[in-house]
């Protein structure tokens, strides 16, 4: 029950069918949808979309937000991509450092604002261009090229349609989930994001939740950045830096409150689905690139509203449903 | 307040002597007492500002003392973060409520330790397990599963003296538990509190009704100005003179209203009235110089029957009539050009007035549309020849006009936003919940004040969940449940018989 409810599943299933309906109308009015390629691009996008998005949401959960998504992101990929090219480091040592940068710089975020009180907006927005700044330092917005063969063959392998790096992103998506609903430190982490003067009282490690969902968020958005450094086949200076608003627009549509305590796993995830769908139906009807960023900025804008227009309808029928008033008054 | 070095006697829990405690600028406690035995209810009673709030911050740890001493079975300890006081067996049921609004009963009354089966996996049989004793104890009638959310605010409460209870409270703390329950729920929550004190915890009672601390409490300590102006009296040899006199320091005087003269034509009628928000046929009908009060619990619609008038919520069905003529008022601004109705909030420092701003701006908000010159300005000296008759009427004190809302006083802050309304010349007043939060002699000169403007010929829309002040200052009663009007009463003020009318289309 408890579970199903965090999943917030009045939203999830309203975008279920926005998802199953977008499908549907794409593979009617552009056959080139359900071609291999295009699912696999798609998909592509997607798993890394996903992570950005849930980077964002597991602070959102907390009542925060996290602006430095997109350069942490970046400054991992552009340190991995240097450290094997320019240093020759070994795969897996790259990638290590590199995750773990992440992880830092989400443990940096999380010790500001919990130390400053600051708001987290303005403190990751001043982190992020720290962050950027890093990479801009390090790169001279020059990418590093000839990143090692099994990294791009990792960014371009498939099974059939599916691309082998949404394997990553699943089994993140599902260890958040349980973090979320079935850890212990999870479920205080909502806690505090619900209620933290109520969290404080009761004695729970508040300052230990704020780190360890910072640190997750830091952590995803490295995934992401790898994953995008592999799919470029390149470390790109510049990876990372449109995330802003998918990172926002996936939690904000999955039904998350912006005042914390919300986690919605699942309908981030169809949300994000839904995000790919707009960006993948513009390429496909071939519209105008020049004002492909207006229209998916609009469509998401919509969906925004959509989804938030949903919402408060749902809570008011809630509110003076028949059951709810009678409750009211009776206490045996 | 015995100084001699008396061995405790063995039934004294709490002693707490000689507490002083210091703010930048204020003394917010000074050699203040209490004294907690097991098995017994104690009072603990004062106005806003008394050092109530302070104390039991004190009592569990949130705050240290300057000075004085906390002995708990005899031994000093000191508290030092909330966690080492609910170590030492004492929890408290603060007024709001801490509860988290996502998670489930079960899951809130084990908060803190919630059980795991290895990996720190949450055990969620275990939770409802461990936590259906502690539900059952203080008759909860919900299922260990259901989110907080879904329960009513007395449920709540229950869930509150459960977590409290599970933490092997011996001293639990409740601060202004009956707020916002309804007679029927304090009843029973004065058996669970009975109950406890038969199984020894001492529990401590914040509450501004006195008539509750007869029905439920064995003992009293009275705060005033920070300092204990009754220490651990027995209620049983008090009376209610008595207890208001250590309260605000004499007697309490209620002045008999004088008379005004009898209510003239309909202003406002609600014929059949049914809106978006829920509410169920209402009818109603307010009078020149009438005050119609509107009783009923937190949560029955008064507020929503407020917001209704003033345009905040759609009306569905049914007619509004205004001076007697058939309308539809759409918003704020057209309640208040067109038909000069103004909504005094309940919720002052939220909802009615901008606490950083001046007493100027804030009463002459309402007016500014009509102050501008043609450049778009506001002359200051038109703001305040337009503001000041009403500010002067109410009697508002406040160093000047520039002072900022904040720091008035409660009283003063309330008169600020009913002022705003008489500038802008409002005939009809919806004033909701006027005297929450604010102390006995203030209240009584803002029921003068409310009566007074009646008197003059405002029609007074009186919205109140205060019994005593409905009673006093109504003409008329209606009583709201469920978000319908379930009957109207003519108002004979007499205390006794009215609330007896008023309980009984309650339940």
């Amino acid at each position: 029950m408890t579970r199903l409810r965090g999943l917030a599943p009045g939203v999830a299933l309203g975008l279920l069918l926005i998802d199953l309906l977008g499908m549907l109308v794409l593979s009617v009015v552009t056959p080139s949808f359900l071609s291999t390629y295009n699912l696999f691009v798609t998909g592509r996008d997607l798993s890394i979309l996903l992570l950005v998005a849930l980077a964002q949401m597991i602070v959102l959960s907390l009542g925060q937000m996290n602006l430095s998504i997109g350069s942490i992101g970046g400054l991992v990929a552009i340190i991995e991509s240097g450290l094997m090219v320019r240093y020759g480091v070994p795969v897996p040592a790259a990638l290590v450092a590199g995750l773990l940068l992440g992880i830092v710089c989400g443990v940096v975020n999380g010790l500001l604002v919990y130390w400053t009180k600051i708001n987290s907006f303005v403190l990751t927005l001043g982190t992020s261009y720290v962050f950027a700044g890093l990479n801009l330092g390090i790169t001279h917005a020059t990418p590093f090229y000839h990143i090692p063969g099994e990294i791009s063959a990792f960014g371009q392998a498939r099974v059939g349609p599916f691309p082998v790096m949404a394997a990553v992103t699943v089994v993140l998506t599902l260890l958040l989930a349980g973090f979320l609903y079935q850890v212990v430190l999870g479920r205080q982490l909502l806690a505090v994001g619900s209620n933290p003067l109520a969290a404080r009282l009761s004695g729970l490690p508040i300052r230990r939740a704020t780190l360890t969902a910072h640190a997750i968020s830091g952590f995803l958005a490295a995934v992401a950045g790898t994953m995008l450094m592999a799919q470029l086949g390149q470390g790109q200076p510049t990876i990372g830096a449109t995330w802003v608003l998918p990172s926002f627009a996936g939690p904000i549509i999955g039904g998350a409150a912006l005042s914390g305590g919300s986690a919605p796993v699942l309908g981030t995830v169809l949300a994000m689905v839904l995000i790919s769908l707009i960006d993948d139906g513009l390429v496909l009807v071939s519209a105008d690139p020049f004002w492909v960023q207006f229209l998916i900025g609009a469509l998401i804008l919509g969906a925004v509203v959509l989804g938030r227009t949903r919402l408060s309808e749902i809570r008011a029928l809630l509110r003076i449903s028949p059951s709810a008033t009678r409750r009211v008054g009776s206490i045996r | 307040m015995s100084a001699e070095p008396n061995p405790l006697p063995p039934e004294v829990r709490l002693e707490v002597s000689g507490i002083r405690k210091q703010f930048p600028g204020v003394v917010a406690l000074d050699d203040v007492s209490l004294r907690l035995r097991a098995g017994e209810i104690h009072a603990l009673l004062g106005e806003n500002g008394a050092g109530k709030s302070t104390l039991i911050k004190i009592l569990t740890g949130v705050y240290q003392p300057d000075e004085g001493e906390i002995r708990l079975d005899g031994s000093p300890v000191r508290f030092v973060s909330p966690r080492s006081a609910l170590a030492a067996g004492i929890s408290v049921v603060h007024q709001e409520r801490n509860l988290i609004p996502q998670f489930t009963v079960a899951e809130n009354i084990l908060l803190e330790r919630i059980p795991t089966r290895g990996l720190q996996l949450v055990d969620h049989s275990a939770i409802n397990r461990l936590a259906r004793p502690w539900i059952e104890m203080v008759g909860l009638d919900a299922a260990p599963a259901t989110p907080v959310v879904e329960l009513s605010v007395a449920q709540m409460q229950l869930v509150e003296i459960a977590k409290a209870l599970s933490l092997q409270a011996r001293i639990l703390l409740m601060d202004e538990p009956t707020a916002a329950i309804t007679p029927h729920e304090v009843g029973y929550l004065f058996r669970i509190l009975g109950d406890l004190r038969r199984h020894n915890v001492a529990l401590v009672f914040v509450s501004h009704k006195l008539e509750e601390v007869f029905d439920l409490c064995d003992r009293v300590t009275v705060l005033r100005d920070g300092k204990n102006a009754a220490a651990d009296v027995a209620v049983a040899g008090l009376d209610r003179d008595r207890l208001v006199t250590y309260m605000i320091g004499r007697a309490e005087v209620i002045a008999e209203l004088p008379p005004k003269p009898v209510p003239g034509e309909p202003m406002l009628e609600l014929a059949g009235l049914t809106t978006e928000g829920g509410d169920a046929v209402l009818n109603l009908v307010l009078r020149k110089g009438e005050v119609l009060g509107v009783y009923g619990l937190v949560g029955a619609g008064r507020s929503k029957l407020a917001k209704t008038l003033v345009g905040e919520v759609k009306v569905t069905g049914g007619e509004v009539r205004v001076r007697g003529k058939k309308t539809r008022i759409n918003g704020f601004r057209e309640a208040l050009e067109k038909h000069r109705i103004g909504y005094v909030s309940e919720d002052r420092k939220q909802e009615g007035l901008i606490l950083l701003h001046s007493v100027r701006a804030n009463t002459s908000i309402t007016i500014w549309r009509h102050l501008r010159t043609l450049g778009q300005w506001i002359r200051h000296s038109a703001e305040d020849a337009a503001i000041l008759p009403s500010l002067r009427q109410l009697d508002v004190k406040a160093q000047s006009l520039s002072q900022s809302v904040g720091t008035l006083s409660g009283g003063n802050q309330q008169k600020v936003s009913i002022a705003k309304w008489l500038a802008a010349k409002a005939e009809i007043l919806i004033i909701d919940e006027p005297t929450v939060g604010i102390d006995i002699k203030t209240k009584n000169a803002l029921h003068e004040l409310i009566w007074d403007l009646a008197a003059n010929g405002k029609s007074i829309l009186l919205i109140s969940s205060d019994m005593p002040e409905v009673i006093r200052l109504s003409d008329r009663i209606v009583v709201m449940r469920n978000h319908a009007i379930v009957g109207e009463l003519p108002n004979t003020h007499q205390y006794d018989e009215m609330s007896e009318s008023i309980m009984a289309r309650l339940s």
